[in-house]
């Protein structure tokens, strides 16, 4: 490694030391070819893509976008408004207002507190569209409408009134099939009845019906007053009415009186007290009317009819409910046979005018 | 004449063993981006893209090549340069080479 000298001259004249020296510039011009190359390759690709002659921008475009300094506008030259905040939904693709999304989502969705319970509500409404009355659950007296079992369930549990009276009877009864049936649904005692639909109901089950509430079907509404049996609003007479005109006999209400097996189970009842003082001559009406009326047309609502046909029945008898502990046998109706009724006693028929 | 093609012969190898230990060593990137960055800062580079925009109006977008730009943008570059940026640069690489030379 010899000591070089080296001239070092701008215009790179020769050194004998240094053979590379008069290559200087060229190595030069070499570099800057390379980064002119590149820049070239820039501009040929931003002419292509179309970003070349992106920036240049002609006068009177250039007004219409200027920004605005008026008081009381936005740069943008507007005046201030509320902006609707719109968003989509992602389940069904519409487009919501904020303020409203929220709620929209839990219905859309399917979940949060109130869309079980409004799917239920409409679940339990399927078959019958509009039958909530504001003062009482009652039933319709719909032929046309069935099973609507999920609605029975819910009525009983909407209303404790019906509940503690079917409960009260089922206690005494020691009767599995009538304790399930009727703390589910009150209105409807057997657990074999499949509907609360009057017309489908067995006899018995309207016997149970007619037995607690009052049962008068309202004329323009085609329903049955579930009140008590003293309700304010209905008279006996109507009720009267109400019992002859539902409990006709079938083929099935032949046999009942005689104690004699009808179909399925047959169901006898021992009745030696009264339940309440409440409506009992009312009752007595009633297990009379039932077995002997005469088979009126399916579904004839005449709520205010006040014809109070004095049917006696063979045995005469009242339907009541046992409530005492000496209740004989009850079976319980599976099926829609009728319910064989023993009355140990005729009662008198007494006049409820 | 023979002579000439021999000093050419001669200068292309010579240059091609400067490029060589250019690349070898790194250099030639470190004076590539050295240049880059120096002639952004004095603007040589807007003032050759103003210029590649007369070219390319005169050729017309659509068909303008690289080619085309090459030709027309090197020579134009180089007259761009200023002085102080070439002294400094042609200064690296004298001093480059004499390491070059001594090794």
């Amino acid at each position: 490694m010899e000591g070089l000298l080296t001239t070092v001259s701008v215009d790179g004249s020769e050194s004998i030391e240094n053979p590379f020296l008069p290559y200087t510039e060229d190595v030069f011009n070499e570099v800057l070819d390379e980064v002119t190359l590149g820049l070239c390759f820039e501009i040929h690709r931003s002419c292509k893509i179309g970003t070349f002659f992106l920036d240049e921008v002609d006068e009177d475009s250039q007004k219409d976008y200027e920004i605005v300094h008026q008081e009381g506008l936005d740069v943008f030259g507007n005046p201030p408004q509320k902006k609707q905040l719109e968003c989509v939904c992602p389940n069904c693709d519409r487009n919501l207002a904020a303020s409203r999304f929220a709620p929209h989502l839990e219905k859309c969705l399917g979940m949060g507190r109130n869309s079980s319970r409004i799917a239920s509500r409409r679940i339990a409404n399927k078959v019958e569209s509009d039958n909530e009355d504001d003062e009482s659950t009652d039933l319709s007296y719909n032929p046309d409408r069935r099973n609507t079992k999920k609605k029975r369930e819910k009525l009983s549990n909407n209303s404790p009134r019906l509940k503690s009276k079917f409960s009260k009877n089922s206690r005494n009864g020691h009767n599995n099939e009538m304790s399930s049936g009727i703390d589910a649904a009150g209105v409807i005692a057997y657990k074999g009845s499949n509907s609360y639909r009057l017309e489908t109901m067995t006899l018995e089950e309207r016997k149970q019906l007619l037995m607690s509430t009052c049962g008068v079907i309202s004329e323009h509404t085609k329903k049955m007053c579930t009140k008590s049996l003293r309700c304010p609003q209905h008279t006996d007479e109507q009720r009267r009415g109400v019992r002859k005109q539902l409990l006709t006999p079938d083929s099935d209400a032949r046999t009942r009186f005689e104690g004699g097996t009808g179909e399925g189970d047959e169901v006898q009842v021992d009745i030696d007290s009264y339940e309440d003082g409440d409506g009992q001559a009312l009752r007595d009406t009633l297990s009379r009317l039932q077995y002997e009326a005469a088979p009126t047309g399916s579904t004839n609502p005449s709520p205010a009819d006040s014809t109070s046909t004095t049917h006696s029945n063979d045995g005469g008898g009242s339907k009541k409910r046992k409530k005492s502990s000496k209740l004989t046998q009850r079976k319980k109706t599976k099926s829609k046979t009728p319910l064989h009724i023993q009355i140990p006693s005729q009662q008198g028929y007494d006049a409820l005018d | 004449m023979a002579e000439l093609s021999d000093r050419k012969h001669h200068d292309a190898k010579m240059r091609a063993t400067i490029h060589q230990k250019m690349v070898e060593t790194g250099e030639k990137e470190r004076l590539k981006e050295l240049l880059r960055a120096k002639l952004i800062e004095c603007g040589w580079r807007d003032q050759l893209k103003a210029y590649c925009k007369e070219v390319v109006r005169t050729k017309g977008l659509e068909h303008v090549t690289v080619d085309d730009l090459v030709a027309e943008i090197t020579p134009k570059g180089r007259e761009l340069v200023p002085d102080e940026v070439k002294k400094e640069l042609l200064q690296r690489i004298r001093a480059f080479l004499a390491d070059q030379a001594t090794i």
